[in-house]
């Protein structure tokens, strides 16, 4: 089932504007690789659930697959062949706002090839380009 | 190529201050830097973003660092990267003496595969790096630990790493360091299923007003009237 918030204080939000690049959540943080967007973008819940799925299947049960982004942003849309006005429409579907240096997926427990090749097929499911990142260890 | 072992990296006291001047300073290949430490005042400082890379990609924490033609013993402290993580945009040293206990954190090497994965299991890393305390010239690059011989359900903890002679542990000897277990099986839902699940699945709205009892009939009842 694709991921979505439990509870919200308001259903529907404004569109917004993305600015900038990340400052947080811009580092591999829990396991040994991870994929980090280079481009701007919403990321829809599908994609994100697509991406959990093409991991988890390479990898067979091996390693762990950890997903850093969340879908908190409700988008709408009005139906086909619709006037305009009436309000604001229904809600179509849940993104995650993405910014150049958010890491997006992380996977640890596993060697470098095969992380390189799983995230290989994640990064095909997403909307932006991405490059596999490894932890850093300094300090 | 810059050598490991004898390395003595330049760096120019820098005025000024401010990030359109640390821009500039990035431009033309420099890093900005600051020093502080052993109650004197701290220092502003411009090294090179070459050279310090080389010393990063090294493993180098101790630094012989000549400033404006006098040499002095520094610690890397902190280093700030750019928002991919490619560059160093800036870092803070720290003054030390050879024989100063310092604490740092050691980046942990998981060595092996574990005897449990041959059943199935998956090694699941809660620390990554380890805090310890050692004077300054004993900082150890890395920490090996083994672990081969740990099987389904079993644990390492901070208090089971072999540490080098000289070096404490400062991290709480309770801290969980790697474990080896089966992962949990996720059944993914048969396609009729999912076509059922998404359906009207939506989050529960904190700010929506509740109809109280009886007001729906309340409110129904003025619209008839108006009619």
């Amino acid at each position: 089932m694709a991921m979505m918030p439990k509870r919200v204080k308001y259903r529907k939000s404004q569109r917004g504007k993305m600015k900038g690049n990340a400052t947080r959540q811009n580092y591999v943080a829990f396991g040994e690789y991870g994929l980090q967007s280079l481009e701007m973008s919403w990321v829809t819940a599908r994609q994100i659930e697509a991406g959990r799925v093409a991991a988890s299947h390479f990898l067979h049960k091996s390693g762990k697959v950890y997903i850093r982004i969340f879908p908190c942003k409700s988008i709408t849309k009005k139906p086909l062949e619709t006037r305009m006005g009436k309000g604001k429409a229904e809600v179509e579907q849940w993104v995650a706002c993405v910014r150049p240096g958010t890491v997006m997926f992380e996977i640890g427990g596993i060697g470098g090839d095969v992380a390189k090749r799983a995230m290989a097929r994640v990064a095909h499911k997403m909307p932006v380009k991405c490059r596999l990142i490894t932890r850093r260890h300094t300090g | 190529m810059v050598s490991k072992a004898e390395l003595i990296l330049k760096a120019q006291t820098r005025q000024e201050r401010g990030k359109k001047r640390s821009a500039k300073l990035r431009k033309d290949g420099k890093i900005p830097a600051i020093i502080y430490g052993h109650k004197q005042e701290p220092q502003a400082v411009a090294l090179n973003e070459h050279d310090f890379t080389e010393i990063i990609h090294h493993g180098k924490r101790l630094l012989d660092v000549e400033i404006d033609g006098k040499a002095e013993k520094l610690l890397i402290k902190d280093v700030q990267y750019d928002y991919l993580g490619k560059r160093i945009i800036h870092t803070d040293l720290i003054r030390v003496d050879l024989s100063e206990k310092v604490k740092v954190q050691v980046p942990l090497v998981f060595k092996g595969a574990p005897a449990g994965a041959a059943e199935g299991g998956v090694l699941e890393e809660h620390l990554a790096q380890l805090e310890v305390e050692c004077t300054v010239t004993e900082i150890p690059e890395a920490i090996d630990v083994s672990v081969k011989a740990m099987k389904i359900d079993e644990s390492i903890y901070a208090r089971d790493i072999v540490l080098p002679a000289g070096v404490k542990l400062v991290t709480g000897s309770e801290v969980l360091v790697i474990a080896c277990h089966v992962p949990l099986v996720i059944e993914e839902p048969v396609a009729a299923e999912a076509v059922a699940v998404e359906g009207p699945v939506s989050p529960e709205v904190i700010t929506e007003r509740k109809p109280k009892e009886g007001e729906e009939e309340a409110g129904a009842a003025p619209e008839k009237e108006k009619k």
